[in-house]
């Protein structure tokens, strides 16, 4: 906990600055409200209008969560799907990265009109943008196995299976959980702009229909939403990581060999 | 015929002769050194017992079996320990009989207990000394199944002083187990103190040059290296090497 408040001074007393910037100019300057509001008319809008948006947070956690977990089953399929079978890897590779030039934003209509207002085109979007990350760190990781190990296992007679599964898999773990953690930062991106095209719930609507009628503090508090979930959601991997990981904490300072 | 036995075994890799005509044998529970030129093929030779890949001609026998290009008749200690981070000793010590399909964690305990390594079961590599990895490398390939240990050049990185001891705690945890082994070294003091016979390979494209029978007897003393007949041998292994 020391070490929290140790570190973590520094970045928090900058936001708070830059807020209490924000709160004087707005006051000095008189800034109407609906063009910005200043932080403590949003932190009131926060607590007041609770009962307005928890349950579109609950929704959106819901949408982003499922399509996260889809989207890594997805990534880690294609992942070793294109590395045991470098064939596909060759027929493959440009059409995964093709797939990341789309914007969203244009697919997403194409996507509401061929599949409609329900969870799939969302779920769609959410895989679409979560997959890459983690296809690529897990691609990347297993390429860079160690040699040695690598050889010690053949000369020992290990199967390719039991390569996989001994040493290529953990060995590129730490490089997945870099995408894992891309991704879940990415996937809350997704929920909401997924959101946007037509939902009935969902910080995405909220937002919307904040905007359209001109209550900017809620916008604001739209905003500070998604930030706090996607932090939450990195936070929560990044823990995962430290768990799995647990290996790379111990002892350490000693010369790796 | 012995247990493990190369006959006018050959390899190239296009027009790059690297191995030419290699015989010999390693018998039951012998200790046989292999000693040459630096990139006189002794990697190569070891794939090829390993069956990493096949000889051009030749066979390769183990236990009167021809087991040319073909995998697992081995146990194998590389030059680096190659360990995996992510697994404790244990798991690092169960590893090679966990691919060869049978898991004794009786025994590989009891390895770790006696390689002096006892109380670091659940300790992770990174915590290790190098020459404690060094052992954890070695008990790993004899926990193995297979009767034969290949191990190449597996004390080159560590120093000195390290290297020395580790060559003793290898002689004694040996004898007690007495596994045949084949050993790549390029340190001729290290191949005379450990072996019963060492083998010197020419000048690419390699072949058996000279066979010596190390006479002294086990178990050995430290201050063998000191005795004449020692520097005498291994001014004739030198000898060899170079010309």
């Amino acid at each position: 906990m020391r070490a929290i408040i140790k570190k973590g001074w520094r970045p928090v007393s900058v936001i708070i600055l830059l807020l209490t910037i924000w709160e004087i100019a707005g006051r000095v300057f008189d800034i109407p409200a609906w063009l910005l509001p200043v932080p403590t008319q949003i932190w009131d809008e926060a607590i007041h209008g609770w009962m307005h948006y928890s349950s579109h947070i609950l929704s959106t956690i819901r949408l982003a969560f499922s399509g996260y977990v889809i989207g890594i089953i997805v990534g880690l399929t294609v992942a070793i799907l294109l590395f045991r079978l470098p064939v596909l890897q060759e027929a493959f590779y440009p059409l995964l990265i093709l797939s990341q030039n789309i914007p969203i934003i244009v697919l997403a209509p194409l996507l509401v009109i061929w599949f409609g207002f329900g969870m799939m085109p969302k779920i769609i979007i959410i895989v679409l943008v979560c997959f890459f990350p983690v296809t690529i760190a897990a691609l990347d990781g297993f390429r860079q196995t160690d040699r040695d190990m690598l050889h010690y296992l053949k000369m020992t007679g290990a199967t390719n299976r039991q390569i996989f599964w001994k040493l290529q898999w953990p060995y590129a773990l730490p490089s997945i959980f870099s995408g894992l953690k891309i991704a879940g930062t990415y996937s809350v991106m997704g929920a909401v702009i997924s959101e946007w095209l037509g939902a009935n719930k969902g910080i995405g609507v909220y937002m919307t229909l904040a905007s359209s009628s001109f209550k900017t503090d809620r916008v604001f508090v739209a905003i500070a939403v998604i930030m706090i979930l996607s932090l939450s959601f990195f936070a929560v991997i990044a823990l995962l990581e430290k768990w799995v990981l647990k290996w790379q904490q111990q002892g350490g300072d000693s010369s790796s060999g | 015929m012995g247990k493990l036995s190369l006959q006018h075994v050959s390899k190239s890799y296009g027009s790059n002769y690297v191995l030419q005509d290699v015989s010999f044998h390693v018998d039951e529970g012998e200790f046989v050194s292999i000693v040459g030129p630096s990139g006189s093929g002794k990697s190569t030779l070891f794939q090829l017992i390993g069956g990493l890949y096949a000889p051009d001609n030749g066979d390769i026998m183990l236990d009167g079996k021809r087991v040319n290009n073909s995998r697992g008749h081995i146990s194998y200690m590389p030059q680096s320990p190659a360990l995996f981070p992510w697994r404790t000793i244990l798991q690092n010590v169960l590893l090679s009989s966990e691919i060869a399909g049978q898991k004794d964690s009786t025994k590989a305990k009891e390895l770790i207990e006696k390689a002096g390594l006892g109380g670091y079961e659940q300790a992770y590599p990174n915590q290790l000394s190098g020459g404690m990895k060094q052992r954890v490398a070695f008990i790993r390939s004899l926990n193995s199944p297979q009767s034969i240990i290949c191990l190449d050049e597996p004390f080159s990185a560590l120093d000195e002083f390290t290297r020395f001891e580790m060559q003793e705690w290898l002689l004694t945890i040996w004898e007690e187990y007495r596994k045949s082994i084949l050993f790549i070294t390029h340190n001729i003091d290290e191949a005379l103190y450990l072996s019963d016979r060492i083998l010197i390979l020419s000048e690419k494209p390699a072949s058996v040059k000279k066979e010596i029978i190390v006479p002294f007897t086990r178990p050995r003393a430290e201050d063998i290296l000191l005795t004449e007949q020692f520097m005498k041998l291994k001014r004739e292994i030198h000898h060899d090497l170079r010309g």
